[in-house]
């Protein structure tokens, strides 16, 4: 996680957290090699639990146009800085 | 040629009908079973965002405020919205979509896109401009269509236009 910004940061771990509580473990049992370059491992409605959990956290909206552009957690992260203002 | 209005008018009716039918058996089929066509439809009306107003989620439904709070009653029952009174106004109800509620439109969402997607992948750009075209054309025609009928009195309207016609063309 080099080379990225603290509001970064915080984002990538709320979203391992919000990660762990979609898929009903713990965080610990979140793989350690999870990274920004990890796909994402959901069906669409555990998709859907998360992105809403995402959106009430920080009260942004995330449109489908978004989620077609997401890859990888890396890719959650920076769409979640730029719709909260914390890019950078 | 009658063909061809024939052909478009038995695909415009099974399109609707389709559409309509395979809407539901993929709900009926997946996590939201317990929800009917006319009740997806209201929670997409509602939206997984900000609270909305009764008399503004009904118009936009085309139906009356007393059809849909019983619509309201029974998805408030299965989990699916809150109803709330406007805390500055008490008069005015507020409804929302609880995390099931939104979950359930968000779903839904995604149905009508991947059957658009999957209508529109076969095609290259210059293809898919025009199929879009040659729809939003039919689509503003029978939205226009609907407009005419959206209250009585444009209904009578209407009639009163016929009518009119046919008498000055008979004064012709």
């Amino acid at each position: 996680m080099m080379g990225i910004t603290e509001d970064k940061k915080k984002i990538y771990d709320d979203i391992i957290a919000l990660l762990a509580a979609t898929l009903e473990v713990s965080p610990e049992e979140i793989p350690d090699d999870i990274g920004v370059d990890s796909g994402l491992p959901f069906d669409s409605l555990q998709l859907y639990e998360f992105v809403i959990d995402l959106e009430e956290k920080y009260n942004i909206k995330i449109s489908d146009e978004a989620l077609d552009g997401i890859k990888d957690i890396g890719d959650i992260v920076d769409l979640v800085a730029a719709l909260s203002g914390k890019e950078g | 040629m009658p063909r061809d209005e024939e052909l478009m008018s038995e695909a415009l009716v099974r399109i609707f009908e389709n559409v309509v039918l395979t809407e539901e058996k993929s709900l009926q089929a997946g996590y939201f079973s317990d929800l009917s066509i006319a009740e997806m439809h209201t929670l997409t009306a509602i939206g997984p965002y900000e609270a909305r107003t009764m008399t503004k989620t009904a118009e936009d439904l085309g139906i009356t405020t007393g059809t849909l709070t019983v619509a309201i009653d029974r998805l408030v029952k299965k989990g699916y919205v809150i109803r709330q009174r406007d805390t500055k106004d008490k008069r005015v109800v507020r409804i929302s979509l609880t995390r099931n509620g939104k979950l359930a439109c968000r779903m839904n969402s995604k149905f009508h896109r991947v059957l658009a997607k999957h209508i529109l992948e076969g095609y290259g750009p210059e293809d898919r401009e025009h199929i879009l075209k040659l729809v939003s054309e039919v689509d503003t025609y029978i939205e226009e269509q609907l407009k005419r009928y959206d209250n009585t009195e444009d209904v009578r309207k209407t009639a009163r236009e016929v009518a009119q016609g046919v008498k000055n063309k008979e004064k012709a």
